[in-house]
């Protein structure tokens, strides 16, 4: 009898611990600016395990938006405030010792655009998991409307050539792969490609194209192909508790914009709890083939016009220095010790009608176990 | 516009595969990844942060998407 009884309580005792769970929970606050528009952005990160082989992600946001852009809605330069509210939510699982698979979605609203997101993705670890192989993809539904226009009516969109509505839609079908190779110790090499397919109302309902001596509602193709490769190597220098990340990424898509941009990060530990880091990045594109500041007449290039700057060809240059500290660093204890307070200041540059912005991050990262 | 988008992933399958083939032969075993298991060398970015950096970047730069979750508000098409 009292071996059964020292029996049971070591199994309480073994799924007692076996049921102790970890999460991180993340609070962050975002602040971006540049010439005509304010954006700030707290969100709520949580991660949470499912046991001993699932985790699962959720995510809420809201987007505050000031903007006396016209390609936002408003009117006669006069700036205006818009709120948009997403949540998310991800699971993934490891249902092979070598494979893992999950699946993730999002909504998204605010008064002129909804959007919806569903994918699915798998990672297959060989070699000892020194090899790891992914593939995801997702379809994202877009509703698109002027809901937001400062004027005494709310426009209808152009949603095909002769229809009228006050509302459009937008479908993107997207496909990634990607791979992580451990070339030694010090060295991992990870590649990726990404596509996506863009079919339905891809212009933006605000703006006007100025054509010969009249503006016209912008009007883009309503087909979209894009297609990015990424490579990037991560190098740790044990000396010096240095990693070195270079990346570069090529995009083209069948509007015929075409953008190279590599970055570099160099990440360096200070003592245990501590760490800086500096990045820089640079951005340059092609035009989209039907984009101009003007164009000659009503008819556009092959009918379509557009005032998007995002589509001209333009540079861009992005500075980043950020911090993380962990809370033993101030003296805190017990679960305290182990949050982790991040400060990011970003600068970015760019030789286009935007002009340069300013982005600040500060977060707080909690670990606990439940 | 389906050939050049195969002609490209063909291209992109072509290295993926050539540089996974040429690396391996090499094996870390996993009590030599002390240094690969550094926050720098996994994901230095939290998923807070990428996400907000992928948004910014759509509503900035025509070259963005790509990444598994295009599309979500802002009204900036």
């Amino acid at each position: 009898m009292r071996l059964q009884l020292i029996a049971a309580a070591v199994a309480v005792c073994a799924v007692t611990f076996a049921a102790r769970a970890d999460g991180t929970l993340s609070m962050r606050g975002v602040y971006y600016k540049e010439r005509a528009t304010r954006v700030t952005q707290p969100m709520l990160d949580g991660a949470f395990e499912v046991g001993p082989k699932g985790l699962l992600t959720a995510h809420l946001l809201v987007d505050s938006i000031t903007s006396a852009s016209a390609s936002s809605g408003a009117a006669d330069a006069v700036a205006f405030n818009e709120k948009r509210y997403e949540v998310g939510a991800g699971y993934a699982r490891q249902v092979l010792p070598t494979l893992r698979i999950g699946a993730n979605g999002k909504y998204s609203t605010e008064s002129d655009y909804t959007s919806s997101y569903i994918g699915a993705r798998a990672e297959l670890e060989l070699a000892q998991k020194n090899l790891v192989l992914g593939v995801g993809g997702g379809i994202t539904e877009d509703e698109i409307s002027a809901g937001a226009a400062q004027g005494p009516a709310v426009p209808t969109l152009a949603c095909e050539p002769g229809q009228s509505l006050p509302s459009c839609t937008l479908s993107t079908y997207s496909l990634f792969l990607s791979a992580s190779q451990i070339l030694s110790k010090n060295d991992v090499l990870g590649l990726s490609y990404d596509m996506s397919a863009l079919r339905g109302f891809t212009s933006n309902p605000y703006r006007l194209a100025i054509a010969g001596n009249q503006f016209l509602p912008e009007h883009h193709p309503e087909e979209r192909l894009r297609q990015a490769a990424a490579i990037s190597l991560r190098h740790y220098i044990p000396r010096s508790a240095t990693a070195v990340i270079a990346a570069y990424r090529h995009y083209r898509d069948d509007w015929d914009v075409r953008a190279h941009t590599p970055e570099v990060r160099v990440v360096q530990q200070i003592g245990d709890d501590a760490e800086a880091a500096l990045r820089y990045r640079f951005h340059t594109q092609t035009a989209a083939y039907f984009y101009r500041g003007r164009y000659a007449d009503t008819m556009g290039i092959d009918g379509f016009v557009s005032d998007d700057v995002k589509l001209s060809a333009f540079r861009s240059h992005t500075i980043e220095a950020k911090l993380g500290v962990l809370g033993r660093m101030f003296g805190l204890e017990n679960r305290w010790a182990g949050a982790r307070f991040e400060g990011i200041l970003q600068y970015v540059l760019q030789d286009n009608r935007f002009g340069n912005a300013i982005v600040a991050h500060l977060a707080l990262t909690l670990p606990f176990e439940y | 516009m389906v050939r050049p988008f195969v002609r490209y992933l063909t291209r992109i399958c072509i290295c993926l595969v050539l540089v996974t083939a040429a690396s391996g032969c090499v094996r870390v075993r996993a009590h030599e990844r002390e240094n690969l298991a550094k926050r720098a060398m996994t994901n230095d970015r939290d998923p807070g942060e990428a996400r907000f950096g992928q948004h910014e970047r759509g509503s900035r730069e025509g070259a963005d998407g790509g990444t598994g979750e295009p599309g979500g508000g802002c009204g900036c098409n």
